[in-house]
């Protein structure tokens, strides 16, 4: 048996390497970049800097993607300073996080919170919601032994592009295989491969393939043709929406009551998505009642000529180029109305 | 700390190192003790304390019982040792659940109270440590041992890392033997340690959290009433689940503790081949049902009561059984279904054995009764079954492993109410039921279900050595980076093992 399991061991070691190299080399071929895995370890990394006091402590980040790829973490740092701390959620609800930030006594921060209708507004409870909660209950319990794995964890995805969790493993390949569903089975629908890259500070950015890729932002807009641009559900109103702007106004005066400050934004969208939210969310009944009722600053990207310029590739999210733009011009209309 | 972290890779290696060093043995002895406080200390290191308690307080009892010939102080002192080990757990485990559920007879009587919920954080592995200490004194009491004369010997077999936090439930004479003489892996331990490291990680990473957990995940948390085939895709899929993560963390156990010289008890031998629910928990989770049997099973009698309290002791083993996995009537429900369904079996075979006892059929019981599996059919805690046709056992085997799945329902249910309406679904009782799960999942679970049912069935009266033992060196070397690249395909996994909870 020695003989047998050092040869299946030394055999073994060696298809493993050559596999890893193999991959490797395959991925980075593929115009694949480095991503670090959006986990619950790298937002609770960034969590336990929210309590920062002092002038270049940065402003704390919630909402769904718009704010992730949309505001630009390395011009905001570059004009102001600070180094903002990025909590958003992808395809999330931000509104539990704003809950806890609220009901958090150590917090007494900047928020900027990131409001796309149809993640904003989704009932309590939602699906929506879920990412929020997992995150919220992760972070106080992240031990000892989960902060060095992470950090041993950042050494390894800086350097090695197969460790993409959201493109390059087993589960994300059976997920782009073919296979039509049964009647009735409600499916996520297939992003572009490789569309998009998540920073060790959780900064997204569309890749350049995509960017020049009119095939891939065709299925993107597809995709989001299945999640909300063709919606034409109006949002709730009524004491469902009354509801939600009391929990919203509740956290936000507990955050200024402590000497904190919060601002709504309204990221741009363009093509069939804003024709959605705007059927669905008109903005008398749901971006206004919200900054009314909450009586909290709030910028909308129409609003400014600086801001409603831009076009958003697949309806939704800025460029890099345009983020680091959009950023330059929404950090001065930030100040003015912090 | 996890097996299957980055984090662990660097302990592990860095232990390895010190430990094939030349040092006296006392030396690393004291190394592998800090290492495992260590281990379990970056969890949440204020709960090493706890474990300090256990293991001096046991320690000492232990020592002054064996020396104590009178009933009534060695019985004082084995109740200060029960009072601590059970203490802890009913305090940090049970104490919520018995508060909700006082609370809830007060109101259903009428009187309004409202107590503040406790806050507390469960001490992993607390359930598994203290049954560890617990059986030490017990066998000290019962002068089945002779106590260690080392504490440090004691402390090692107390806190040993690979079993420390989910078992197996190792009994002093595995383990305490072993620290008494100096142990280094010799270089074919080693390498089976590692390869049933690399398959234990394959199984908990790749299959259960990587493969399994979102359809069984996806089917226990709609509120709704899924299709049939949705209702048993999910309940499968974390049939599944459970085997992969808890036998794979076993298995890690096993090979970490190989890789340094150390021999732990197997833990589970391909329990989805059982014919029948004795032979079930020969096979599931066995360091557990033999501390059951020898502890509580035994002690209350047994079978040497007459059938009737026969029956009797195996309820109140199955229902403390469940009750120990978790503060939930719905574990309660797990443990009760698998008392009533050994009791079933037990009267079914006193009832065919009655029947049957002509001169032939007693023959074929003698000639399986001094077999090879004699000494595992006589430990067991139901008379040994009579081996058939393949064909039949297979039949009978799956229809275990059906019941067994209606069991898990139970046991991953959040409530009784989602529990009833699994089940329902599952049996075509609820009409209108809806799909859920996507092609690709129930192939999945399809394809994993069959093979591991296959493998167990394959495996079932034989052990994964002498298998590996019988393939030629370059099948098993691609076997091992089969496992190792769907690992690295899988990506990390940084949830825990579900038997932490417990």
């Amino acid at each position: 048996m020695l003989t047998t399991l050092s040869k299946a061991a030394a055999l073994a070691s060696l298809l493993v390497v050559a596999f890893v190299v193999g991959r490797e080399t395959q991925v980075r071929r593929a115009d694949y970049g480095l991503s670090y895995n959006d986990d619950d370890s790298l937002w609770a990394s960034q969590h336990r800097r929210v309590y920062a006091d002092g002038p270049l402590a940065g402003p704390v980040l919630i909402g769904s993607s718009r704010i992730k790829f949309d505001l630009d973490l390395a011009t905001w740092t570059r004009l102001t300073g600070q180094v903002p701390v990025q909590l958003a959620l992808t395809g999330t609800s931000p509104r539990p996080v704003l809950t806890a930030l609220g009901n958090d006594p150590n917090f007494r921060g900047t928020l900027l919170v990131d409001v796309t209708d149809q993640l904003f507004f989704a009932p309590d409870g939602a699906p929506q919601e879920r990412k929020a909660h997992e995150r919220l209950r992760a972070w106080p319990k992240w031990s000892l032994a989960q902060q060095a794995s992470f950090w041993l964890d950042q050494k390894l995805e800086s350097r090695l592009v197969m460790l993409d969790e959201e493109e390059l493993t087993l589960n994300a390949f059976c997920k782009k295989l073919p296979l039509p569903n049964r009647p009735g089975v409600r499916s996520f629908p297939a992003f572009a491969d490789n569309f998009a890259t998540n920073g060790a500070d959780r900064q997204s950015a569309f890749t350049a393939s995509f960017l020049r890729s009119p095939a891939q932002q065709a299925q993107m807009k597809a995709a989001w043709r299945k999640l909300g641009a063709a919606e034409t559900k109006r949002g709730a109103g009524g004491d469902t929406l009354l509801a939600q702007l009391r929990g919203i106004k509740r956290a936000v005066d507990q955050i200024r009551g402590r000497g904190g400050r919060v601002l709504f934004l309204r990221f741009p969208s363009t093509g069939e998505f804003l024709a959605a939210e705007t059927r669905c969310y008109p903005r008398a009944l749901f971006w206004d009642r919200l900054l009314a009722y909450t009586q909290a600053p709030g910028i909308h990207y129409a609003d400014y000529p600086a801001l409603a310029h831009f076009d958003c590739p697949e309806w939704s999210h800025l460029a890099p180029a345009d983020a680091a733009a959009f950023t330059e011009a929404l950090v001065p209309l930030v100040s003015y109305e912090l | 700390m996890v097996f299957n972290s980055y984090v662990f890779v660097v302990f592990f290696a860095v232990l390895l190192g010190l430990h094939n060093l030349p040092l006296p043995w006392r030396v690393k002895k004291i190394n592998l003790l800090l290492a495992s406080y260590l281990f379990y200390a970056v969890w949440n290191p204020p709960f090493v304390v706890l474990l300090w308690l256990a293991t001096a307080v046991d320690f000492l009892v232990a020592r002054r019982m064996a020396r104590e010939q009178r009933p009534g102080p060695r019985k004082l002192l084995l109740t200060i040792s029960l009072a601590l080990n059970l203490g802890l757990i009913g305090f940090f485990k049970y104490g919520g659940f018995v508060l909700e559920n006082f609370t809830a007879l007060l109101h259903s009587v009428g009187i309004a109270f409202q107590a503040a919920k406790p806050d507390l954080i469960l001490p992993v592995g607390i359930s598994f440590y203290t049954f560890v200490t617990l059986s030490y004194t017990l066998d000290v009491y019962r002068r089945q041992a002779e106590p260690e004369p080392s504490f440090l010997n004691f402390a090692l077999f107390v806190t040993f890392f690979p079993h420390l936090v989910a078992g197996p439930i190792v009994r002093p004479a595995d383990l305490i033997p072993q620290f008494k003489t100096p142990k280094q892996a010799s270089r074919e331990q080693f390498l089976w340690g590692l390869f049933l490291l690399s398959l234990g990680l394959f199984m908990k990473v790749t299959l259960a959290d990587g493969l399994l957990a979102p359809a069984a995940d996806s089917v226990f948390g709609v509120p709704f009433p899924l299709a049939p085939l949705d209702a048993w895709a999910g309940v499968l899929a974390f049939s599944g689940q459970i085997f992969c993560d808890f036998a794979g963390y076993s298995t890690c156990a096993i090979g970490v503790a190989l890789c340094l010289g150390f021999v732990l008890p197997d833990n589970f031998r391909y329990p989805y081949a059982a014919i029948g629910f004795s032979d079930f928990w020969r096979r599931w989770h066995i360091t557990l049902s033999t501390w059951l049997r020898d502890y509580l099973y035994i002690p209350l009698g047994g079978n040497r009561a007459g059938s009737g309290r026969a029956y009797l002791n195996l309820m109140i083993t199955m229902l403390l059984g469940g009750l120990w996995h978790g503060a939930s009537w719905t574990f309660v429900a797990w443990g009760a279904l698998h008392g009533l369904f050994l009791c079933a079996e037990r009267l079914g075979r006193g009832w065919a054995s009655r029947r049957a006892a002509a001169p032939s059929a007693q023959s074929a019981a003698a000639v399986v009764l001094a077999g090879p599996n004699a000494g595992v059919y006589r430990a067991s805690l139901l008379p040994a079954f009579s081996p058939g046709e393949n064909l039949t056992r297979f039949g009978l085997a799956l229809g275990t492993l059906l019941l067994v799945n209606v069991t898990w329902v139970f046991f991953r249910a959040a409530d009784f109410s989602t529990a009833a309406r699994l089940l329902g679904a599952m049996f075509g009782l609820i009409p209108g039921g809806k799909p859920l799960l996507t092609t690709i999942d129930l192939l999945k679970v399809g394809v994993l279900t069959v093979g591991l049912v296959g493998a167990h069935w394959l495996l079932r009266d034989s052990s994964l050595r002498q298998a590996a033992a019988r393939l030629p060196w370059w099948l098993l070397g691609a076997g091992w980076a089969t496992l190792l690249v769907a690992l690295v395909l899988t990506q990390k996994s940084s949830s825990s093992f579900i038997y932490f909870q417990f």
